[in-house]
């Protein structure tokens, strides 16, 4: 096991397409770090230049303090899940994990420890003998895992392994994969573009938008301190509701003024908006924030656009202008298309942009 | 129920009616072939009367009687359906060798003596035999008698080799760098397969055989492989980029990440998994070298290929046309049988290509 | 880190890689295709003693065979390709409906073209004389009467039409299966959702074909049929096999006809060498003008 630094990396193709744009991050020690983002983000391209894969434009990878950016993948101590399993299809399940083991010239006696080690790990010991094309693809995914922890790497990557499988599946094995990374304490780097995904399986999460890094957080961080506009939207379902509103000074309190609403800030709020000059901010509110209320607490009163029942929860969705605003409530009492609501925001979860620079005002 | 067993009985029709279609078609197409195959079992007699014989005879029947010179031989028409005298001889060889030549029957002359002694010793004017055919006569004749032909056989199939090594190396690399790359003048590499089409081969013939002549290839089978890989190259770029391209990068990536070079991985991942569809051009390949002629007749002097034998047995002086239906079809033989195989990998070989 | 990196021996190694990969073959086609099209362009502009001249182009202008082979070719390039193609097409669309047999149909409308050109030559010879067995099979089918004969190949009088569609349909029964394998393999890369979309939408067998399998099968169908078109313009084997020189003459056996038959004469290695520079301009012009009309340079740009 091992750290793994990367430092200014950026990766041009051809002259003009920049995929990564001078990013640094640091992945510690057993760590289990998420590269999140929407397609076209450079989160995969940067997983295939830890893994020597593709070549560096400019910037440093270290992997253990040993700087590995001009050497091949196979000098590189790492291993890698593929999106597509990558399993060699004229090899037994048994072949594909020892292949790599055979290229270290292991012994064969330890190369059949470690790949009945890695099997009973991954569940799959009775495919050892069988021909990928006899596994299915969840059996397929599980011998790319068996396959990448069986050379016990300096860093384990993982390019959207769970995207190929069915929505059931997909979950339980996130929660087989989080195990396994518990046991093996393999440094980890994860690509996914499913949000929720990421939240449920990292330490850390790196967002990324454009080939640049946004933010770099646990999941608690980047869902409750969202960077900037991109990633309180990106992250999250329902995603933050946004208001753009107006600022207004009362005496000593300030308001934020909306066509529908008019809040007044707590002072712990107030304190945070305190070096901003402008007259105009975005407020996120997350659907959880959004509270009913009774007729003295409400803010603002609207009509039930529609009801989605979740059974622990429902979500509710209504209009404000042209918007969809949705928001989350008990599963009781159950509401209907066009009941009167009252609203209320939570006060302490509230999240201030700066629209001009997207960023998040305060912290 | 009732419309369920109409239903039924349209179905079927439908389905008689699919395969006669498709009977008519396939006899239609391969009608032509089955006259040169029934030729090259003709004997020469039979092959130059007309009508033409429509099945090969497995018999013959012959008369013996006496003639002026000495026996008559008589031979059975199909055609006529008579005997008709073909042969007035009291040499045993030479009506051996007439059986044997025009006939395609074997007989020797011990089978021979003893029927004329059956004749001597009968009272009739005349006496009948018969004899089978020897049904693979012309295919004898024309390896035996066919001067190089079997040396031939052997240099055409040294040449396919030698041609598929060139293309399939040479053509191979460049088709794997098409699959996996993207690099300057890929464009123009893509369309050489039509650059070197364009001009018609006949016509560089002459001038190759100075180039080879320079390099003492001239009249060797090295020096017909090189020329004949120069078309054979560019359709192998095509069909090997797309063999390539049907096996995912991802599989060599995963190779070179668990320790494996780019060659290494090419080798153990890549490679075997092209390996069917490669065995595929090479089939291809070698249809186009081995019955390639033109290029041959000009290219070679002393050492010509098996298609030359046969298109001089064709139109040589010494012609025969069953001998030649007898050449082709042994030229055929390998073609088609490699063909069978083919057709399995049409959709790896050619699924890729895009001009 | 404004400054780059010197380029390490890995990257530019990397990056000559496919360089590398396509250097034999560049090698391979300068030495045996460029140089002898050079020897051969040289040739078609000098004279015998090697002195610059257009005299040869003049020459064959002037062949009094030249525009007939101009114009035997030009019918045989359209109607072949056109049957052909449709032909192809036809046989593609049966054989990828995968009824029971299918394969071993495959394998059997695909003998045509693994015959070699002598056997189908021997085929074609030996069955249309008039002794062949094309009047025997006629003749056993009652079609003809005893001694009557048909004289396919021209009697007296030369039916230069008849003798045409003969050499189309000999042509397009070895050369269809070729573009056969090429529109099959494309067919089977087509979704089936695709086509199945159509029918869905109300479309009958006709319309899907049109609208949704041939413009989807584009590539394809550019493949099959430029490769067809440039071999098409250079037909001659067939022609000479069954009827000699001359009597049908088309622009690729006058080469052959220079070179290998009069080579005697002092202007035969001028004349096929400047019938050669014809010819390919006319290949290369046909080839350009197909791929602009069918578009195939248009994609290219978006690629």
């Amino acid at each position: 096991m091992a750290t793994l630094e990367i430092k200014n990396l950026t990766k041009k193709f051809g002259r003009k397409i920049i995929a990564v744009d001078n990013i640094s991050l640091e992945v510690h020690d057993g760590e289990f770090l998420v590269l999140l983002g929407p397609s076209g983000c450079g989160k995969t391209t940067t997983m295939r230049m830890i893994a020597g894969l593709e070549e560096v434009t400019d910037g440093t990878i270290l992997i253990g303090d040993v700087d590995v950016t001009e050497l091949p993948p196979r000098k590189r101590n790492v291993s890698m899940v593929f999106q597509n399993y990558a399993i060699w299809p004229h090899m037994t399940v048994y072949e594909n994990i020892s292949y790599a083991l055979k290229l270290k010239h292991m012994g064969k006696s330890e190369i059949d420890q470690v790949v009945h080690d890695v099997a009973r790990m991954t569940k799959i010991s009775e495919l050892l003998e069988r021909l990928p094309t006899q596994l299915s693809g969840g059996q397929q995914q599980r011998v790319a895992v068996a396959r990448a922890i069986a050379v016990s790497p300096k860093v384990f990557l993982m390019d959207e392994p769970l995207s190929n499988l069915d929505a059931k599946l997909r979950v339980s094995m996130r929660t087989e994969l989080k195990t396994i990374h518990a046991s093996a304490k393999a440094t980890t780097v994860f690509v996914t573009h499913d949000q929720s995904e990421a939240m449920s399986i990292a330490d850390r999460i790196v967002i990324m938008q454009g080939g640049k890094i946004v933010q770099i957080g646990s999941p608690e961080e980047v869902y409750e301190k969202s960077a900037d506009l991109f990633v309180a939207d990106f992250i999250g379902t329902p995603p933050t509701n946004f208001f753009d509103v107006e600022l207004k000074k009362t005496g000593e309190t300030l308001h934020l003024v909306h066509p529908h609403f008019d809040l007044s800030l707590s002072p712990k709020n107030a304190a945070l908006l305190q070096g901003y000059d402008k007259d105009r901010l975005v407020l996120g509110v997350r659907p959880e924030n959004i509270l009913l209320a009774n007729e003295q607490a409400k803010i603002m009163s609207t009509t039930v656009l529609v009801v989605e029942p979740q059974g622990s929860h429902q979500v509710i969705a209504f209009k404000l202008d042209e918007n969809i605003i949705k928001m989350v409530a008990p599963a009781q009492p159950k509401m209907k298309t066009g009941t009167t609501i009252h609203l209320n925001f939570k006060q302490e979860a509230l999240r201030f942009f700066d629209p001009d620079s997207t960023l998040a005002i305060g912290n | 129920m009732k419309s369920k067993t109409n239903k039924k009985v349209i179905k079927a029709a439908k389905e008689t009616v699919f395969y006669l279609f498709l009977t008519t078609l396939i006899a239609g197409m391969l009608l032509p072939v089955y006259f040169i195959i029934s030729l090259s079992f003709l004997s020469t007699r039979e092959a130059y009367q007309y009508p033409l014989p429509l099945v090969p005879a497995i018999k013959t029947d012959m008369e013996l009687g006496y003639g002026e010179r000495g026996y008559l031989l008589s031979v059975w028409d199909r055609i006529d359906k008579e005997y008709q005298t073909v042969l007035d001889t009291a040499d045993l060889e030479k009506m051996e060798y007439y059986i044997k030549s025009q006939l395609g029957t074997k007989i020797t002359e011990e089978e021979l003596l003893i029927e004329t002694s059956r004749l001597e010793n009968s009272d009739e004017e005349s006496i009948f035999f018969t004899k089978p055919r020897a049904l693979l006569n012309n295919y004898d004749t024309f390896f035996t008698v066919t001067r190089d032909a079997v040396p031939a056989l052997i240099r055409s199939l040294q040449i396919a080799g030698l041609t598929i090594l060139i293309s399939l190396s040479i053509g191979g690399l460049a088709g794997y760098a098409f699959a996996r790359y993207i690099f300057r003048g890929k464009d123009t590499l893509r369309f050489s397969v039509l650059f070197v089409r364009m001009f018609p081969g006949v016509a560089i013939a002459l001038p190759m055989v100075f180039i080879l002549a320079e390099a003492n290839l001239y009249d060797e089978p090295l020096g017909l492989s090189l020329i004949y890989s120069v078309g054979a190259i560019g359709l192998t770029i095509w069909i090997t980029a797309s063999i390539f391209m049907g096996i995912p990068v991802s599989l060599e990536e995963a190779a070179q990440v668990f320790g494996a070079s780019k060659f290494q991985a090419f080798m153990k991942v890549t490679l075997p998994l092209a390996l069917p569809g490669l065995a595929a051009s090479a089939m291809y390949i070698f249809l186009g070298a081995w019955n390639e002629t033109v290029a041959a007749i000009i290219l070679t002097q002393f050492k010509p290929t098996f298609s030359v034998v046969v298109y001089q047995t064709l139109l040589g002086a010494s012609g025969q046309v069953n001998l030649a239906a007898a050449g082709g079809i042994s030229m055929a033989i390998p073609a088609i049988f490699f063909t069978f195989f083919l057709r399995k990998y049409i959709n790896r070989m050619w699924g890729g290509v895009k001009v | 880190m404004a400054t780059t990196k010197p380029k390490s021996l890995r990257k530019i190694w990397g990056q000559a890689t496919p360089y590398l990969l396509i250097l034999p073959v560049v090698i391979y086609y300068a030495i045996f295709w460029v140089r002898p099209v050079i020897a051969v362009i040289i040739g078609s502009f000098t004279d015998a003693s090697g002195i610059f001249t257009l005299q040869n182009f003049v020459m064959v202008f002037n062949d009094e065979s030249f525009f007939p082979a101009l114009y035997n070719t030009a019918i045989i390039v359209i109607v072949s390709v056109t049957i052909e193609f449709i032909g192809a097409l036809f046989l593609a669309l049966l054989i990828n409906r995968k009824f029971w047999g299918s394969s071993i149909f495959l394998f059997l409308m695909l003998i045509p073209m693994a015959l070699p050109a002598v056997a189908t030559g021997a085929m074609w010879m030996t069955g249309l004389t008039a002794h062949g067995w094309i009047n025997s099979l006629l003749y056993y089918l009652g079609f003809l009467a005893e001694g009557e004969k048909i004289y396919w190949l021209g009697g007296l009088q030369q039916n230069q039409l008849k003798l045409l569609a003969l050499v189309i349909i000999l042509d397009a029964w070895q050369v269809i299966p070729s573009m056969m394998i090429i529109l099959l393999a494309g067919l089977q890369n087509l979704s089936e959702e695709a086509k199945e979309a159509g029918y869905v939408f109300g479309g009958n067998f006709i319309t899907v074909l049109r609208k949704i399998t041939i413009p989807i099968l584009q590539p394809t169908i550019q493949t099959a049929v430029i490769l067809r078109l440039i071999s098409a313009i250079q037909i001659w084997l067939i022609i000479v096999l069954l009827l000699g020189f001359g009597r049908l003459p088309v622009l690729v056996e006058r080469i052959v006809y220079y070179h290998e038959e009069v080579p005697g004469l002092d202007i035969s290695y001028q004349m096929a060498a400047g019938y050669t520079i014809i010819v390919s301009v006319i290949v290369s012009l046909t080839a350009l003008l197909y791929l602009r009309v069918s578009g195939a340079f248009k994609k290219e740009e978006t690629v």
